[in-house]
This record gives structure tokens, C-alpha cells and sequence, in this order.
């Protein structure tokens, strides 16, 4: 008998960590990979098939307009995606995300259009038996924060009602959440239909319209609060007088930023007039190259050379430009609206108008005038949610229930608890969702959200988040969501190419995000 | 007072029925500080229900736990731990896809301020996770590794530090050799023999290896059918007693005659 006395440990058989290694390790790196493939592709694609340039952050894609409405596409699912990913990790779905949706938003339009009761039904005898209603609680008015209010009482509460049952009766979350998904929708739908319900329309409408634009309402002095675009269009002596009581520092400054852009627009519609005027000589220049005509070459060159052009005159700016303008720059009265539904980052914007001629077009007006505020809902969202996961005793909690839910509550982890919060949490993001929508095109319909819930699941998992439970990073969520958002756009700008195949594409994604996560999970369990 | 003489946790004719079945019929066990005592029988012989019935899950049906002297009633597992019964089961409570610290406080978390949202502190945490499991033989490099990717060995130190580490004077091992290879079992009894150096630390052992139990067990008692059927230190027991009992009182003896 032979053995050989080693000294080695149970540890040597781990490898030293190596700081590039570990962070190709990274559950991240290949989501990130694609994300920046896809930057790439919206970018190159996006750029107009008469320019030639390799610089792909030339193209619309990236232009002020592209990256608001990129950007607002990614930053609204990103927002789902995160309650749906922390409850991903948690070990539970949640699918009806989308009919939540649709449900805050109805709820928040009808109470911002008609008011809010609490009415008692019951039965009076007077005049044969009919149902009568006792109002115990009416406000007409509601303002947009007690219109969210409102709304997230019903949307956490009928999350707490998921949850409760799923852990109550150990029923999986996909079948009470598929209940959840066709009740939510369908009780929005009659509710809309109910409350929607004109003298002269047979049947009521799904859609409420009519909420005034309530972010735009600003408190114009002299005049009260009224509608920023009913303001800009006061009869002009109207205008004019406000200018009165402005001080003048205030209107110097307008001025100078009105004459900049009209300056700006003026030099370039002349070039536009220069380039049009150009363009036939030099077409001229290489018909004549090709026939070699020496003098010709020579006379359309000096031509092209001394080509001159008026140039067009600056609009002037008028006092009712700069009362308009000034308008524009008052803030909203209703800050709770404005911060749902407005711009964020707009100086920002105002800033680049030109530098770039990059956010401007021919009218001298801008494309953006910021970011839509859910991007900035979407961080702070974020940014709350990497602190609870990554840096706090909650954060252990949901990784361990959706790791090891036996462990979990051995070791005196409350898992109902963190489990039934993290349903509340689903629907508050939905709520959150809705709410940016509701105020930012003062709209609503019934079928709002209509498949958002799947788009939220495949953000997560996109993103590296285990359909088991347990595993995952806020960082991969986000990632999820911009591959999901930049898919759907990028596809859209590539020429000759059906923009439904973003979906054939995503689906690729999932599946392969799928095996690479769970390829990774077996890594870490040892099963490998 | 923790003293060598006296039993650290003791059960007087400990009798749980569940419905009409008897599971414990009158079980009496002295478990001492720094000793390990294994609790060796067959298969449904009543072990697990009476380190149930110590961990408190369940409430016995009749008859006295002692933990230093003092009648104790335990209500729920958290009593049992509060007065410092540690129990490692053999899925051990662990998360494999969460690192050596998140695993080693679960529940537990050292944070900056109060209530769930309170901030971990990470540091301190992994500090004492690399030191408390020194201190039973297992040098750990780095706490953020998952505990998926550890050895058996290494997890079962995880678990049984971690009730050290959280006030556990009586520790109790449900079958940590099972399931494992040999030189993780044998690694395993090391930090069983580490645990029983610290002293003050009373550990029960239980296990279907004799070979096991001879190694590192001072005390051993029987158990067949609900009934102790013997026990004593490893000086008044024989090696022939040991395998006896162990198959329930029958004599090998007969079973090779059978064989034969």
C-alpha cells in the first residue's frame, strides 16, 4: 500500500480570484454585451441613408428626439421590470403586472375627471324595491397626489390580497396571478364602461379623455392658473402687458436667446438655400470630369467658388415672441404632475439646442424640450432597489426566500412577509408605470399595459435574473430592460427589414439568457 | 454555572404519542459540557423525535427538559435556541447561491440601524463569518464565495459555527457524515473534535456509523423502538455492545448463524 502525503486543502482546489476573470465572471457581462451591440445597431441603422459616416451616434437614434423617445420606452419597463425581477428572485411571478397597469391608470384618470365617492348601497322600498345609493364621502376636485393616493390604495391592497393568498394556500403565483391579470382587466373595462357612460351613447367607452393637461397648468400672474397653451394664445395685448411686470433683466435675456435662435435658424436655411443652389453645378462639375472638358471643369469650379446667395434674413423678435417664450419657462403649478408626467433635464436640452445642431429643427423650435420624467422615476426606482437587494437585511432576505425558502425560515427569515411585500412592491411599480403614463398624455384606456407583465419577465431575465429564484442583481434588470427597449427600436430603424423582427430576436435572447443563467446557477450550486 | 459534573441538558422519561402511536416511551439522556454523546439506532428507532422534541418543534407528551438544572417548556424552535440548543439538520439551512456571510447571519444581519431597511455591515460581518470558522478548522479565503461552490465538509463547518457563533451550549448534529465522501466526513469529525475542545460546548451526535461514533464520541445512548436500551462512555462499552445495539438489541451473533 502506497500513499502520498500532500498537504493540500479543501481551498487550493479554488482557483485565486483574478480581478478580469471574475469580472467576465460577472452574471452580467453577456446582457452587456448585447446592450452594447444594440447601441450599435440603433445607432449605425438610424443614420439616413444619404449620409455616409461611420460615426454611429450620428443617426436619429441617438438625435435629442431619438433619445427621449428611446429612452421613455426603456425607462417605462425598466420600472415593471424591476418589481417583477425583485419578485423573480424572491421565487414567485407576478402576472398581472399588465392588467395593473391598465387598472391604476383608469382609476387615476376617472377620479382626476369625475371625483371621488364612497357610496353605500342599499335597498329602498319606496316605490317598489330598487337599489339606492347613500354617498358617505364625495370630493369633486381631486388633486393629482391624492388622485395617486387613491389609486396605490387599491393597487398595493389587491396586491397584499395576491400575495396573501399565494402564501396562505401554497398555490403557485402563476395561477392566482393569471386570475389576477383577467379580473383586473376585465373589472377596468366594466368599471370604464359604467362611469364613461354618456345620455347619447348606446354603449360607454373604454378610453377617458378629456383630463385637462394638468402638468401644464401654471399660475400665470395677472390671470390665475390656466393652461400653458391657452396662456401662450391670450389675445396679444394680453401678452404684451404681462411683459409689463417683468423685470428686465428677465427679458433681456429672452431676447438674446430669441435672437440666437433666429440668428441660428437664419444661417441655416441659407445654407440649406447654398447646398440646393450647389448641388446642380456640382453635378454639372462631374458630368464634365467625366467628359473631360477642361474649360467647362474650369468654369463651373470658379462658379461653385463664387456662388453667392442672400442670405436670409433673422426673423425679429417681437414682444409677443418673448411673452410666449417666457411662458414656456414658468413653472407648472401642479409640481406633483409635473413630476410624473413632465421633462426632466431640461436645461440640459436647452443647453445642446444648437452646439450640436442636434435638437432643432427648420422653425427654430426644439424636438426635445428634456427627458420624459419616468427616466428619472426609472433611477431613483433603481438606485432604491440596488440598496434594499444588495446592502440591506431585506435584501438578504428575498435572496435566501427565493434561494432556499426552508433555510430561509429556519433561520427566522418571515418569507410570507418579505414574499406578500414584494407583491405590494409589483403593483406599486405598475402603479408607478401607470401614473407616468396617465400624466403625461392625460389619457387613459382600458387595455393600457396589454402584455407588459411578459415584457417585464423577459426584461428580467434578459437580465440575469433565475426563473428559480435566488439569484440576480438589480445592475442585470436594467440591463434587461435597455436590451429589451433598444430592440424594439433599433429593429424599427433598419431599412428593408420587417420591424416585427424584434420579436424573433428577443426571443433568441430570452432563450439564450435562459441557458446562460441557468448555466451559471448550476455553476454556483456545485452541480457542475 | 457551567461545571463538568453536571449535565448541561437532561431528559427525564421523555414520552411523545403522536395519536396512538408512541414514539418516545420514557426517554432519559444526561448530556454533559465538552463531551460529545452519540445517539445511535436504527431507522425510526425515535431519534429524530427526540431531537425534535429538544429543538422544540415538538412539545413532548409528557415528562421534563433540563437545561442547566432548570425545567424548561419549549414552546417553538426560537425558545429552544434563545436558551441556546443549536440544531444542524442535514440540509444544514443554507443558501447555495448566496455567499459564506449573507449565509453564515442569515436572519441574523449585523446592520446599521433598526427595522428591515437597515444598512449590512459587510466588513464586520465577513470578519467574524472567516473568524468563528477558524476557530473549528476551516480557513475560509473568501466570505462573498457562494456556499454552492463549497465542500460538504466546509458547509456543515458553516452551519455548526454558525450556531456556535449565535449562543448554541448544547449542539445538535443530525447525521453530519451522511451524504458525504470520506474525507469530508472525516473533516467533519475534525471540527466535531475542535467543537468538543472548546469546552464548554455539549454536543449530540447522531449517526448510523459506529465507526464514527467510536472516534470521537465520550458518551453513547441506544435507542430502539422509543426506548433507550443502553448507554455509557466509551470506556464501559465493547465494540461487540456497540454493534448490538445498534441493530436494536439483536445479536449479530444470530444474524451471521442466519447467513451462514
Amino acid at each position: 500500500m502506497s500513499s502520498s502525503k500532500t498537504s493540500r486543502k479543501e481551498s487550493d482546489r479554488h482557483n485565486p480570484k483574478n480581478s478580469l476573470i471574475s469580472m467576465i465572471s460577472r452574471p452580467e457581462i453577456g446582457p452587456i454585451g448585447v446592450m452594447i451591440l444594440l447601441f450599435g445597431m440603433l445607432g449605425y441603422f438610424s443614420i439616413p441613408a444619404s449620409e455616409t459616416t461611420w460615426n454611429p451616434f450620428a443617426g436619429e437614434g441617438f438625435n435629442a428626439l431619438g433619445i427621449r423617445n428611446n429612452l421613455r420606452v426603456i425607462s417605462q419597463l425598466g420600472i415593471i421590470a424591476l418589481g417583477a425581477g425583485l419578485l423573480i428572485i424572491a421565487g414567485e411571478f407576478d402576472l398581472s403586472i399588465g392588467s395593473m397597469i391598465g387598472f391604476a391608470g383608469a382609476c387615476m384618470a376617472m377620479t382626476l375627471r369625475w371625483g371621488f365617492s364612497i357610496v353605500l348601497p342599499y335597498i329602498s322600498f319606496d316605490g317598489g324595491a330598487h337599489l339606492e345609493f347613500y354617498t358617505l364621502l364625495h370630493i369633486p376636485d381631486v388633486s393629482p397626489i391624492l388622485a395617486i393616493f387613491i389609486t396605490l390604495c387599491f393597487t398595493i391592497t389587491f396586491g397584499w390580497i395576491q400575495g396573501f393568498i399565494i402564501v396562505r394556500s401554497g398555490l403557485p403565483s402563476f395561477i392566482v396571478t393569471l386570475g389576477g391579470l383577467f379580473f383586473l382587466r376585465g373589472l377596468t373595462e366594466v368599471s370604464l364602461r359604467s362611469f364613461n357612460h354618456r345620455p347619447d351613447q348606446a354603449k360607454g367607452a373604454t378610453t377617458v379623455t378629456e383630463i385637462p393637461d394638468i402638468k401644464n397648468i401654471i399660475n400665470l400672474p395677472g390671470y390665475g392658473e390656466m393652461e400653458r397653451e391657452a396662456a401662450k394664445y391670450l389675445p396679444e395685448t394680453d401678452l404684451i402687458s404681462i411683459l409689463k411686470n417683468l423685470p428686465s433683466d428677465v427679458i433681456t435675456k429672452i431676447t438674446e436667446r430669441l435672437e440666437y435662435t433666429s440668428q441660428r435658424v437664419a444661417e441655416a436655411k441659407t445654407d440649406l438655400l447654398i447646398a440646393k443652389g450647389v448641388k446642380p453645378l456640382e453635378k454639372a462639375l462631374e458630368n464634365a470630369i467625366a467628359s473631360d472638358n477642361e474649360f467647362m471643369i474650369k468654369t463651373i469650379q470658379d462658379k461653385i467658388e463664387n456662388f453667392k446667395i442672400d442670405p436670409v434674413t433673422p426673423k425679429t423678435v417681437t414682444d409677443v415672441d418673448i411673452a410666449r417664450a417666457y411662458i414656456d419657462t414658468i413653472g407648472s403649478a401642479r409640481p406633483v404632475a409635473d413630476f410624473f408626467g413632465g421633462n426632466i433635464l431640461e436645461p440640459i436640452f436647452d443647453w445642446l439646442y444648437f452646439p450640436v445642431d442636434w435638437n432643432v429643427n427648420n422653425f427654430g423650435n426644439q424636438f426635445a424640450p428634456g427627458l420624459y420624467s419616468c427616466v428619472m422615476i426609472w433611477v431613483i426606482l433603481s438606485l432604491v432597489c440596488y440598496i434594499v437587494l444588495s446592502k440591506t437585511q431585506v435584501g438578504n432576505w428575498i435572496y435566501s426566500t427565493g434561494g432556499n425558502l426552508s433555510a430561509a425560515q429556519a433561520n427566522g427569515v418571515p418569507t410570507n412577509k418579505v414574499k406578500i411585500s414584494l407583491f405590494m412592491f409589483s403593483a406599486f411599480c405598475a402603479t408607478l408605470f401607470a401614473t407616468c403614463q396617465v400624466f403625461e398624455v392625460n389619457t387613459s384606456d382600458a387595455a393600457k399595459g396589454n402584455l407588459k407583465e411578459l415584457e417585464a419577465i423577459a426584461a428580467a431575465v434578459i437580465g440575469g435574473i433565475v426563473m428559480t429564484g435566488g439569484f440576480g442583481t438589480i445592475l442585470g434588470i436594467i440591463v434587461g430592460a435597455f436590451i429589451f427597449g433598444l430592440a424594439k427600436e433599433a429593429f424599427f430603424y433598419i431599412p428593408g427589414i420587417d420591424g416585427s423582427f424584434y420579436r424573433v430576436f428577443l426571443g433568441f435572447v430570452i432563450i439564450a439568457s435562459a441557458l446562460l443563467n441557468e448555466n451559471i446557477r448550476k455553476r454556483i450550486m456545485g452541480n457542475i | 454555572m457551567i461545571s463538568k459534573s453536571n449535565p448541561l441538558i437532561e431528559t427525564k422519561d421523555l414520552v411523545k404519542k403522536f395519536g396512538s402511536f408512541t414514539a418516545l416511551n420514557g426517554v432519559s439522556l444526561k448530556v454533559y459540557p465538552g463531551e460529545v454523546h452519540a445517539l445511535l439506532g436504527d431507522n425510526g428507532a425515535g431519534k429524530s423525535t427526540l431531537i425534535k422534541a429538544l429543538s422544540g418543534v415538538h412539545q413532548p407528551t409528557s415528562g421534563k427538559i433540563l437545561v442547566e438544572g432548570n425545567e424548561t417548556k419549549f414552546n417553538s424552535p426560537r425558545d429552544a435556541s434563545e436558551v441556546g440548543i443549536g440544531t444542524v439538520y442535514q440540509d444544514l439551512a443554507l443558501n447555495s447561491l448566496t455567499s459564506v456571510t449573507r449565509n453564515f447571519f442569515l436572519g441574523r444581519e449585523l446592520k446599521f440601524g433598526k427595522g428591515p431597511f437597515g444598512i449590512l455591515k459587510m466588513q464586520k460581518m465577513h470578519n467574524i463569518a472567516i473568524e468563528e470558522m477558524a476557530k473549528i478548522g476551516i480557513k475560509i479565503e473568501d466570505p462573498e464565495q457562494p456556499v454552492g461552490t463549497m465542500s460538504g465538509g466546509q458547509r456543515q463547518t458553516l452551519a455548526i459555527a454558525r450556531a456556535i457563533y449565535f449562543g448554541a451550549k448544547v449542539l445538535i448534529l443530525d447525521e453530519p457524515t451522511s451524504a458525504l465522501g470520506q474525507k469530508q466526513q472525516m473533516e467533519v469529525l475534525k471540527t466535531i473534535k475542535k467543537v468538543q475542545q472548546l469546552g464548554n460546548i455539549a454536543i449530540i451526535l447522531i449517526t448510523h456509523n459506529e465507526i464514527h461514533a467510536r472516534l470521537i464520541a465520550d458518551r453513547y445512548t441506544f435507542i430502539s423502538l422509543g426506548e433507550v436500551i443502553g448507554s455509557g462512555t466509551s470506556k464501559d462499552l465493547e465494540g461487540d455492545d456497540i454493534r448490538r445495539l445498534m441493530a436494536g438489541g439483536a445479536e449479530v451473533g444470530d444474524l451471521a448463524k442466519e447467513l451462514a
